[in-house]
């Protein structure tokens, strides 16, 4: 439509005004992030994927530089070179473009988001409820009535496991794949099942561990071959590797038991407030369990800030798709016509500021509302 | 009027003007126009364009020509295979090629896309930096990495001469086309056993919408028969 008319404009302002209103009588600080961000910070942090949706460019100098795909890093970095002590408690609102080539239904290039970020705080279920319910609160004085709420937990995962006995490499490589739900299910028949061990191009390696030190095998290998040393890894990390896959050979593999248990965590879902009994059910393990006593202290402080968790949707699976999450993870949907939109999401991300260059790991929850869309959807 | 787009010149233009001489629809530069137009003997209906070898494809994709010789890799890699406005319509089986993904061979711990994935995360955490991936082929690199769940890398662009990032050290790992394998071991890389991203050969594509075009038709019929 190359822009907006005035009216469409001047709706548009009006709800984000709205919404704005909410967040700055919370006592969230409104702050403006700048537009323009150095690329590497986006990329090193998401990879590639993210790349493929940023707008990327290079200054005179060859820097590359990006148009901000969200507001949730720039609003980290306005706080790091604000605050004195990025530990510090700190809380911001924020209403600016982001910029994203479009890939979803409703996705235009640039678009609006709406957010909160809450830094530093002490109390982590307490303010995540007070996030969620600070998004439904702009979402209803924008005039929206009709939406479901899915709610996950990723810290439920991680801790089942913690209280698992697997070496610590399948442990990082179960977590590391947690994200792409294919390739976790391939790791975990591995893992499981010795039988299907097959060789590869690295298998002959492997097999001179028998009677070599790893450091030494590697060191003859490449001078067998005179191979030289590139790529920017070192050989101590080459060898460390080969160790690992030489391991993996003589480990007792998962026990049936612990993928029933994993695949069994994968599949709840349900009203928030029901499953709650069915994760308790699942697992007695110290680690869980505490997990478990946090997922309900939530669901109480969700019902404490005026909020319905029977409304509300668990789903095990729910927030693989999202990296930097570490934690609570929420979205927000709608119905536009025939199919259902998220108007806004959230959740924590306690490494995030600390990846960033935080000298210390800081307690980070926020969410963001897609503004157009919530005014597309309530157009229906 | 069709247009089909033919590489100017190169090893690719001589093949494609034999195979087409072959089919008994020689190719002919009209003397007019500085030879960037030309003809097919005894085939109406499809004008030929004389373009770069790099501009066939991004043409085909914007429909500033409806068909062309080039190769797949070049094909695929401007135009994903779900896109849809695209077909192969013939495979010509000259300049085959592989894209593949190819890593330093002193990494002896890696042999499959999964020992690369464990080994970007490891990279990610002990340098702080994500693994470069040197390559021409940005959109078939993201595309295949993600079809395989390899996702903490970095793309860095490089027009020519790839194959010595490595060892130069402006990227732990390289995709790139190989015919025969040759560079890759002089620069001591190794494809990995999964590690084939395309298998390319030069082809006639043409977009969908004039697939049902008598002469199209015609033309492509013609080919197959001497392939």
């Amino acid at each position: 439509m190359a822009g907006r008319s005035s009216s469409e404009r001047e709706a548009l302002a009006r709800q984000n005004a709205a919404i704005m209103a909410v967040f700055e009588r919370a006592g969230f600080d409104h702050i403006a992030p700048d537009i323009i961000q150095p690329a590497d910070i986006f990329l090193e942090r998401s990879g590639e994927d993210i790349r493929a949706r940023t707008f990327v460019f290079n200054d005179p100098d060859g820097n590359e530089l990006c148009l901000r795909p969200d507001l949730t890093v720039p609003a980290c970095r306005y706080h790091l070179s604000h605050a004195k002590n990025p530990a510090s408690e700190a809380r911001y609102c924020y209403l600016g473009h982001a910029f994203r080539f479009p890939g979803e239904r409703l996705s235009p290039q640039e678009f609006t988001q709406a957010g909160l970020e809450w830094f530093g705080g002490s109390d982590p279920i307490a303010e995540e409820a007070r996030i969620l319910k600070l998004a439904t609160s702009a979402l209803d004085v924008a005039g929206l009535t009709q939406y479901a709420v899915k709610i996950g937990d990723l810290g439920l995962f991680g801790s089942l496991l913690d209280d698992m006995s697997m070496p610590e490499r399948w442990r990082r490589r179960l977590r590391h794949q947690f994200w792409r739900p294919q390739a976790f299910h391939d790791l975990l028949t591995t893992f499981s099942n010795p039988n299907t061990k097959r060789r590869t191009g690295i298998s002959a390696h492997v097999d001179l561990l028998d009677n070599h030190a790893p450091l030494a095998a590697a060191e003859a290998a490449l001078r067998q071959n005179n191979l030289t040393l590139v790529g920017n890894r070192t050989l101590d990390d080459i060898a460390a590797r080969l160790a690992e896959k030489f391991a993996d050979r003589s480990e007792a593999p998962l026990s049936a038991d612990m993928v029933a248990t994993i695949d069994h965590y994968l599949s709840i879902k349900g009203k928030l407030s029901e499953t709650a009994a069915q994760l308790r059910a699942l697992s007695a393990t110290p680690n869980f369990t505490t997990a478990v006593d946090v997922f309900e202290a939530r669901i109480a402080a969700l019902e404490d800030q005026g909020l319905n968790p029977r409304r509300f949707h668990f789903d095990a699976n729910f927030g693989r798709d999202l990296e930097y999450y570490t934690g609570f993870v929420f979205q927000i949907e709608a119905n536009a016509g025939n199919h259902m939109v998220s108007l806004a999401g959230g959740g924590r991300y306690d490494d995030l500021l600390s990846d960033l260059g935080a000298p210390m790991r800081v307690p980070a929850v926020g969410c963001a509302i897609h503004a157009e869309r919530v005014k597309a959807v309530l157009a229906w | 009027m069709v247009t089909l787009g033919i590489p100017s010149k190169g090893r690719l233009m001589d093949a494609t003007a034999e195979l087409f001489a072959k089919a008994g629809h020689a190719i002919t530069r009209s003397s007019t126009e500085r030879g960037y137009r030309g003809t097919l003997h005894n085939l109406a209906g499809i004008e030929v364009a004389f373009l770069s070898a790099s501009e066939i494809a991004s043409n085909l994709k914007s429909g500033k020509i409806d068909l062309g010789v080039t190769g797949e890799d070049l094909l695929r890699e401007t135009i994903a295979p779900t896109d849809g406005t695209v077909e192969v319509l013939a495979r010509f089986g000259f300049g085959p090629a592989n894209v593949v993904v190819a890593v330093p061979q002193c990494w002896l711990d890696v042999a499959t896309m999964a020992d690369l994935d464990d080994v970007a995360e490891q990279f990610y955490r002990s340098n702080g930096q994500r693994i470069r991936v040197a390559t021409k082929y940005r959109n078939l690199t993201r595309r295949f990495f993600a079809d395989k769940g390899v996702a903490g890398y970095r793309i860095v662009e490089s027009a020519g001469a790839t194959e010595g990032a490595p060892a130069a050290g402006t990227a732990e790992l390289i995709v790139d086309i190989t015919t025969t394998g040759t560079t890759l071991a002089a620069n001591q890389l190794k494809v990995l056993d999964d590690g084939l991203v395309l298998e390319s050969t030069a082809v006639l594509a043409g977009r969908t919408d004039t697939k049902a075009n008598p002469s199209v038709m015609h033309l492509v019929q013609a080919l197959q028969k001497t392939l």
